[in-house]
């Protein structure tokens, strides 16, 4: 389990944290979303002991990270820029993860620089930016590690290989109990991957919930009444927008019941569809308008 | 075996469900056949393991499938499935009647659609 209490950190005049609180439970797949600049990026160094807090408590495994061996030999990390020794090959930086994880799986790791075909002898640098996430890729996960922390892990990859990673991950996560905590901006990526979600913004943690609960009690509807009927007055509503007689609704609440409900008023026509975690995003995060601000918090 | 279709709106453990629903329904899944693992889905279709569980929990809830602790998944047997199969052709019949309604046809006229339906058959 990660636990993270209030932690703050400050650099220079930006308050890049802000009395941040998270919990990932063990074996979940974390969903790590927010706009640019939330401070993903800095949490997540927090939580691999690369940055030391201001404040607060960060926990893995119930143990504090910071300049602590034995909790990060547990964990494999990917950054989102990949700083490799420029002089190395694939091989030698195996050799240098093999030193220093002791749980390094020498057979995985044949296993898995088969399937994305780099070979040990290439230089790291002469590697274009996506072979170089998938040789950390391989070093990661021959790792054997108890948490796999990603920042922005597919960017550059191209679709196969995409694909590969996530199955391999969810291969480690189905047999091994793996708990992956994972940011990224392909939002219909992590609807498949992830079962919780964070989200993120200002250097706080806006809301953390598992995404059939997020997903499960709100939904988007499209209708139009007869005329003379009005909407029932006991609906949860979010929002709303009418176009010409389309009224378009978000409403909190379960679908069933919501397509009960409205069933009562002889709707015209009646489209009643979950939201993604795009629009949840949106919605959350992009709202100019107050009214469309936090519906879901 | 099943495909999740990205821009189905509809959240993907219903869509697994939905998929092997048919599969077993149309008989391409016969009974008693295994069920693929969770781990096996979870690899090939690269979504979360406890999303797979979850739509094969409900399968069997519902009766399509029954999982055997330590074998794993298999279809329900065949009198189940189509006893399903039966209740699933009612419900879609009533939605074509309720759209055809909407659609202004009469009672009696939907009525003359099913006898006609028999006497051709």
């Amino acid at each position: 389990m990660i636990e993270v209490n209030s932690l703050s950190k400050r650099f220079d005049e930006t308050q890049a944290l802000n009395s941040l609180s998270m919990t990932v439970p063990d074996g979940a797949v974390y969903g790590l979303v927010g706009p640019n600049g939330a401070g993903k990026s800095t949490l997540i160094r927090h939580l691999v002991g690369i940055y030391r807090q201001d404040s607060g408590e960060i926990r893995v495994d119930g143990e504090p990270v910071f300049e602590n061996p034995a909790v990060k030999t547990k964990i494999a990390y990917i950054p989102d820029e990949i700083p490799y020794w420029s002089q190395s090959t694939i091989e030698d930086l195996k050799r240098f993860y093999a030193s220093v994880y002791p749980a390094f799986d020498q057979e995985y790791y044949q296993k898995l620089s088969a399937q994305f075909g780099l070979e040990g002898k290439q230089m790291l640098r002469r590697l274009s930016k996506g072979q170089q996430k998938l040789a950390s890729f391989q070093m990661a996960l021959a790792q054997r590690p108890d948490y796999v922390i990603l920042d922005e892990p597919v960017d550059g990859l191209d679709p196969v290989n995409r694909r590969k990673i996530w199955g391999l991950l969810m291969t480690d996560v189905a047999e091994r109990g793996t708990t992956v905590l994972v940011s990224s901006h392909n939002l219909r990526e992590l609807e498949d991957v992830c079962d919780h979600v964070g989200i993120m913004n200002h250097g706080k943690m806006l809301l953390e919930r598992t995404l059939s609960e997020l997903q499960e009690n709100i939904v988007k509807i499209q209708l139009v009444l007869p005329d003379g009927k009005q909407l029932p007055d006991d609906l949860q509503i979010q929002y709303k927008n009418t176009v010409g007689r389309l009224q378009q609704l978000i409403l909190r609440g379960k679908q069933e019941e919501i397509s009960a409900k409205l069933a009562e008023s002889e709707p015209l026509f009646l489209d009643v569809l979950p939201l993604t975690l795009e629009e949840i995003f949106i919605y959350e995060l992009g709202g100019t308008e107050h009214e469309i601000g936090s519906f879901v918090l | 075996m099943i495909q999740i279709n990205y821009r189905d709106p509809r959240p993907i453990y219903e869509q697994v469900k939905a998929s092997f629903r048919q599969l077993i329904l149309s008989g391409v899944l016969r009974p008693e056949e295994k069920m693929p693992s969770v781990r096996e889905l979870a690899s090939s279709l690269a979504i979360n393991p406890n999303t797979i569980q979850r739509a094969y929990r409900e399968l069997e809830q519902e009766g399509y499938i029954c999982s055997v602790p330590g074998k794993g998944s298999f279809v329900a047997d065949a009198s189940d499935t189509a006893a399903m199969r039966k209740r699933e052709l009612v419900v879609r019949l009533r939605e074509t009647a309720d759209e055809l309604r909407k659609l202004g046809v009469g009672e009696d006229e939907l009525a003359d659609c099913l006898i006609g339906g028999k006497g051709n058959d």
